[in-house]
C-alpha cells in the first residue's frame, strides 16, 4: 500500500482543525474536570486545587441509570432509523423515476432544514399529552403521561432527524451497488429477500455504518429533543451537563460528565467501526 | 411457502414501512406551517382557532432577526466551504492510505458529534479567549467548522468507500494519470456523498443554538440565537415562521438547481443509477 | 503580559471593524447627539421593550442592547472567559446570577452617592458582598408562587396538600433544578416543618409528589412552563413571575400569592455594573434614571414586575404583588439567600439522585 502514502498530506488540514478547534479546547475541559468547585462561584477559581471529587460523585446508581437510559434510547432510535431508512433509500434509488427521485431527495433535503426546536414542539403538540391523539391513546389504554410513552416519544423525536439523514447517506451507497449481482443471484434461483440479505446488505455495510454512527452520535449528544419531549422526566446525559453549565455554573462537574460520556461513546464508535470493517472489508 | 410469495410479502412490508415513515416525517412540517400562521400569542393546542400573518410581519419588522439572519448565512457559507474542503481531502486520503490506527483516526474524526454541543462551545470559548481571540464572528466560524466537519468527512467517506476500486484501477491501466483517474472517476462517483455532507453541514450550521450561544459577542449573533433571545417566558412563534421560510428557500433553491442543472446531476449519479 | 496586549489589540481591531460596518449602515441616525454609548445585557421580550422606552426618555446615553440567550446563566461563562476585560457595562440579572458575579468580584459597588435614587429603594433587598458593600441596583420584584389555570384545572388549589390530589394526575408543571432557585422545593420543606437550612423534609415531600404521578412536566427552561400551561398539557404550577405572567396574558390564572399555607417568595430584577469599563459614571447615571419613580412605574407597566421605588405606582395588573406589611409577614417567606444560593449545586445533585429517578 505504498501508493496511499503520498495522499497523507491531505490529512493535514483536518488534523489542524481538529487539534486547534477541538482537542486542545477539550484538553482545557479535561483539566477543568479535576478542579475543585466552590458552591456559588462561576466555574473553578484559577488556582483551585486538583481533585477527583467530580468523578467520584458520579459513582451512583442514579447516574448509571441516566447513562444507561441515554444509550438505550439512542441505540434503539438509531437502529429503528436504519430499518426505516434502508428500504426508503433503496426504493428511491431503484424504483423511482428520475423525476420522482429528484422530488424525494428534495423533500429530505428540505426536511433537514426544519429547525430542531420547532420540529420538536410540533411533535409535542401532535403526539404529546395535549395533542389530538390523546383520545385515541387513552382508548388504547396508553397513558400519554406514562414513562414508557414519553420514552417512545423521545425516540420518535430522534427518529425524525435520523431518518432523513440516514436516507440521504444511504442513497450514495446504494447507487454504487451493482443491481446485476442481485439479478444474477435470483436467476440462479435465490429468492429476492435472500439475494438482498446476502448481496445488497453486505455491500452497503460501510454506508449503513456511517448512517448508524451519524444517528447514534447525534442521539447521545441530543439536547433539545429529550428536553422537550422527555418533559424533564426522561433525562439524557446532555441534559445533566446542561444543568451544570447553566445557572448553577458548576463547570468542573459538567466537564467531568462530558469527559466520561466522550470516552465511553468514542469507545463504542471505535469498536463498532472496527468490527464492521473487519467483517465486511472487501 | 414459495420464495416469490415471501418476496411479495417483504415488498408489501417495505412499502408499508415507507408509507408510515413518510407520513410521520410530514406531520411536523404540516404542524409547523400551522404554527407559523397561528394567530394566538402563545403555543396552544391544535388546531388554531384563527390564522394570521403576524409572525411573518414580526420577523420582517425586527431588525434584530434580520441581522441574525444575515450573520447566519455568511457564517454557514464560510464555515461549510472550509469544512467541505477539509472533509473531502480527508476522506480521499483516508480511503487511499492504509496505516496503523486508521480506524481509530476515523473514529476520532467523528468525535465532535459525541460531545454535547454546549460543551464543545464552552471548551472552545475558554480556549479561544486564552489565545486572545474574542471577536464573535471568528469564534463562531471556528465553532461552526468543528461541528460541521465530521459530517463532510463521514458522508464523503461513506460514498468513496462504496466505489469499486477496480474502476479506478481500470482507468489507471488505460493510461490515465493518478490525478485524471481521481477527477474523472472517483470524484464524480463520490459526488452524492459530498453533496449530502454539504447539505448536512449547512443545515447544522443554520440551526445550531448550543455551540453558538457560547461564542456570540455583543454585536455578532446568529438567527437561532436571536430567536431564542426574544423569548423570555413566552414561546415566540416567529421561530416557526422563520423555519417555514427557511424550508421554502431551500425548496426554491432545489427547484432552481433542478431546472438549470438537473438535481440528478448535482447529487451525483452512482455507477448503477 | 504579551498575551494581554495581544488580546487588547485584537479587541480594538475588532471594535474598529464593527464600528466601520455598523457606522456605515446606521451611523446617520444618531450621529448628531454626542451620547455616550454603553452595552447592556437585558432580557428579550417585554423587559427589553420597557428598557428601550426608558432609554428614549433621556439622551445622555445610547444603549447597545444585547439579549440574554435563554436563562441569565448563559452569559456568565462568556464574561469569565474574557475577564478582566469586560464587554458589557451592565448585566441585568437577579439574586441567582448576581451571587456568582459578586463572588467572582466582577461588580462595581454602588452607593446612594453614585445612584441617588437608591434612597427610595428598600435597603433590605439590595445584594451585598461579604464586606457589606452594595453590589447591584434592584429595579423591580417578581414573585415565585403557586398558580393554576382556572379554566382547566380539575382542582381549586388552596394548600400544598392539594398538589397531591389524585385528580391532578399529570397536571402539575414543577420547576427543575435550574429554575426559580429551587424555591418551590423550599416551600415543600416549609410545609413539612423544615426550611432552607433543613431540606430533608422538603426532599421527602418532593419524593412523595414525584411518586404520586401528578407531575406532568419538569420545567427546564424559561419557556417550558408557559408552553406547558398554554398548550393545556399541565394546569398547575409553582413558578416565577415572567412565566406566570406569560400564561396570565391569555388565560384565567389564579395566583396564590396571598394564600395561607402556600408560601410566596420574592426575587429582584436589577442591574449589575461591571468593573473595568470606560463609562462607569455614565452607566450609573443611566441606571439612576431607570429607577426613578416615573421610570420605575413605566418599567412595571411594560415589563410586568412590581416597582421597588417606594414613590412609584404599582399598576393594577400587579396587585397580586402589592403587600401590606401584615400581608408581607403572613404570606411572604424571605429565605436566607446566601444559604439558598450556595446550596443550589448540592440540591440539584441531590435532585438528580433522589427525585429524577422517580419521575
Amino acid at each position: 500500500m505504498k501508493r496511499g502514502r503520498d495522499s497523507l498530506p491531505l490529512l493535514l488540514p483536518a488534523v489542524a482543525v481538529f487539534l486547534g478547534f477541538f482537542f486542545l479546547p477539550l484538553g482545557g475541559l479535561f483539566v477543568e474536570s479535576f478542579r475543585l468547585y466552590l458552591p456559588g462561584r462561576i466555574g473553578s477559581a484559577a488556582e483551585a486545587p486538583l481533585t477527583l471529587a467530580n468523578y467520584a460523585e458520579l459513582l451512583t446508581p442514579a447516574f448509571a441509570q441516566f447513562f444507561f437510559e441515554t444509550m438505550r434510547i439512542s441505540l434503539l432510535a438509531s437502529l429503528a432509523g436504519l430499518v426505516f431508512a434502508f428500504p426508503l433509500a433503496y426504493w428511491i434509488t431503484r424504483s423511482l423515476s428520475a423525476r420522482w427521485r429528484a422530488i424525494a431527495v428534495g423533500f429530505f433535503v428540505t426536511l433537514m432544514f426544519l429547525s430542531v426546536l420547532v420540529r420538536t414542539y410540533a411533535l409535542e403538540l401532535t403526539f404529546g399529552a395535549a395533542g389530538p391523539l390523546r383520545p385515541i391513546l387513552l382508548s388504547l389504554g396508553i397513558s400519554p403521561n406514562g414513562r414508557g410513552y414519553i420514552e417512545i416519544l423521545v425516540g420518535a423525536g430522534l427518529l425524525h432527524y435520523i431518518v432523513p439523514m440516514a436516507t440521504l447517506t444511504l442513497l450514495g451507497t446504494i447507487q454504487n451497488v451493482d443491481p446485476r449481482l442481485v439479478d444474477a443471484a435470483q436467476a440462479l434461483g435465490a429468492p429476492g429477500w435472500k439475494a438482498h440479505l446476502t448481496i445488497t446488505l453486505p455491500l452497503c455495510m460501510r454506508g449503513l455504518l456511517a448512517a448508524f454512527l451519524f444517528a447514534f452520535t447525534f442521539s447521545i449528544s441530543a439536547f433539545v429533543i429529550p428536553m422537550i419531549l422527555g418533559k424533564g422526566r426522561v433525562l439524557f446525559i446532555s441534559n445533566l451537563i446542561y444543568n451544570r453549565f447553566s445557572e448553577i455554573a458548576d463547570y468542573p462537574s459538567g466537564a467531568a460528565i462530558s469527559i466520561v460520556l466522550f470516552v465511553v461513546a468514542l469507545a463504542i464508535v471505535y469498536v463498532m467501526s472496527r468490527q464492521v470493517n473487519k467483517r465486511w472489508n472487501s | 411457502m414459495s420464495g416469490r410469495g415471501l418476496d411479495n410479502g417483504f415488498r408489501l412490508l417495505g412499502l408499508l414501512m415507507i408509507g408510515v415513515i413518510v407520513c410521520f416525517l410530514l406531520t411536523p412540517i404540516a404542524v409547523t406551517v400551522t404554527m407559523a400562521f397561528d394567530a394566538r400569542a402563545y403555543l396552544g393546542p391544535l388546531p388554531p382557532p384563527a390564522l394570521s400573518f403576524r409572525w411573518f410581519e414580526q420577523f420582517f419588522s425586527d431588525d434584530y432577526f434580520l441581522r441574525g439572519l444575515s450573520t447566519s448565512i455568511q457564517l454557514a457559507v464560510a464555515s461549510v466551504s472550509v469544512s467541505l474542503c477539509v472533509g473531502v481531502a480527508t476522506a480521499f486520503a483516508l480511503d487511499r492510505a492504509s496505516f496503523l490506527g486508521k480506524e481509530a483516526l476515523i473514529s476520532l474524526f467523528l468525535s465532535p458529534l459525541i460531545v454535547p454541543p454546549v460543551v464543545t462551545g464552552f471548551a472552545l470559548l475558554l480556549f479561544l479567549s486564552h489565545m486572545g481571540l474574542v471577536y464573535g464572528f471568528a469564534r463562531l466560524f471556528c465553532g461552526h467548522i468543528i461541528i460541521t466537519v465530521p459530517y463532510t468527512i463521514r458522508a464523503t467517506l461513506a460514498s468513496v468507500a462504496g466505489i469499486d476500486r477496480s474502476l479506478t484501477e481500470a482507468a489507471l491501466i488505460l493510461g490515465a494519470t493518478d490525478r485524471r483517474a481521481f477527477w474523472d472517476v472517483t470524484f464524480p462517483l463520490a459526488r452524492t456523498g459530498i453533496v449530502s455532507g454539504a447539505i448536512f453541514a449547512f443545515a447544522v450550521s443554520m440551526d445550531d443554538v448550543a455551540v453558538s450561544i457560547m461564542l456570540t459577542d455583543a454585536k455578532t449573533y446568529t438567527l437561532p440565537i436571536a430567536l431564542i433571545s426574544s423569548m423570555r417566558a413566552n414561546f415566540d412563534l416567529s421561530i416557526a415562521a422563520a423555519s417555514v421560510m427557511l424550508m421554502l428557500v431551500t425548496l426554491a433553491l432545489i427547484l432552481i438547481l433542478d431546472k438549470f442543472v438537473g438535481l440528478n446531476r448535482v447529487i451525483g449519479q452512482g455507477v448503477f443509477r | 503580559m504579551t498575551k494581554l496586549t495581544r488580546r487588547q489589540a485584537l479587541k480594538t481591531a475588532a471594535a474598529t471593524a464593527a464600528v466601520t460596518i455598523f457606522g456605515g449602515t446606521f451611523g446617520s441616525i444618531r450621529s448628531a447627539t454626542a451620547a455616550t454609548e454603553i452595552t447592556a445585557v437585558e432580557w428579550g421580550g417585554d423587559v427589553v421593550n420597557a428598557m428601550k422606552q426608558i432609554e428614549a426618555k433621556q439622551d445622555k446615553v445610547k444603549v447597545n442592547w444585547v439579549l440574554h440567550q435563554g436563562g441569565s446563566g448563559a452569559i456568565l461563562p462568556k464574561i469569565k472567559a474574557t475577564w478582566p476585560n469586560a464587554e458589557y457595562d451592565y448585566v441585568a440579572g437577579w439574586e441567582g446570577s448576581f451571587n456568582g458575579m459578586v463572588k467572582e468580584d466582577w461588580l462595581v459597588p454602588v452607593t446612594v452617592e453614585s445612584v441617588p435614587n437608591l434612597a427610595d429603594i428598600p435597603q433590605k433587598i439590595i445584594v451585598k458582598n461579604a464586606k457589606g458593600d452594595w453590589e447591584a441596583v434592584p429595579r423591580a420584584v417578581g414573585g415565585i408562587y403557586a398558580a393554576y389555570r382556572k379554566d382547566i384545572s380539575p382542582v381549586e388549589v388552596k394548600s400544598i396538600e392539594d398538589f397531591f390530589d389524585p385528580r391532578l394526575k399529570g397536571k402539575i408543571c414543577w420547576p427543575g433544578p435550574t429554575q426559580a432557585m429551587m424555591l418551590p422545593l423550599v416551600a415543600l420543606a416549609l410545609h413539612a416543618g423544615g426550611n432552607e437550612n433543613n431540606m430533608d423534609p422538603g426532599f421527602a415531600l418532593m419524593k412523595k409528589l414525584a411518586q404520586s404521578g401528578n407531575i406532568g412536566r419538569i420545567g427546564v427552561t424559561d419557556t417550558d412552563f408557559s408552553t406547558s400551561l398554554t398548550s393545556g398539557e399541565t394546569a398547575v404550577g409553582f413558578y416565577s413571575e415572567p412565566q406566570l405572567t406569560a400564561v396570565a396574558k391569555s388565560f384565567p390564572l389564579v395566583r396564590l400569592t396571598k394564600q395561607e399555607g402556600v408560601p410566596t417568595f420574592l426575587y429582584q430584577s436589577g442591574f449589575a455594573v461591571m468593573k473595568n469599563r470606560p463609562n462607569v459614571q455614565a452607566t450609573l447615571a443611566f441606571i439612576n434614571h431607570c429607577i426613578s419613580p416615573e421610570m420605575s412605574s413605566l418599567y412595571a407597566e411594560v415589563a410586568g414586575e412590581a416597582p421597588l421605588n417606594v414613590k412609584a405606582k404599582t399598576p393594577d395588573n400587579l396587585k397580586h404583588l402589592a403587600f401590606t406589611p401584615e400581608e408581607m409577614d403572613k404570606y411572604v417567606y424571605v429565605p436566607d439567600f446566601n444559604v439558598v444560593l450556595s446550596q443550589q449545586d448540592a440540591w440539584s445533585k441531590r435532585w438528580e439522585n433522589e427525585i429524577a429517578p422517580l419521575l
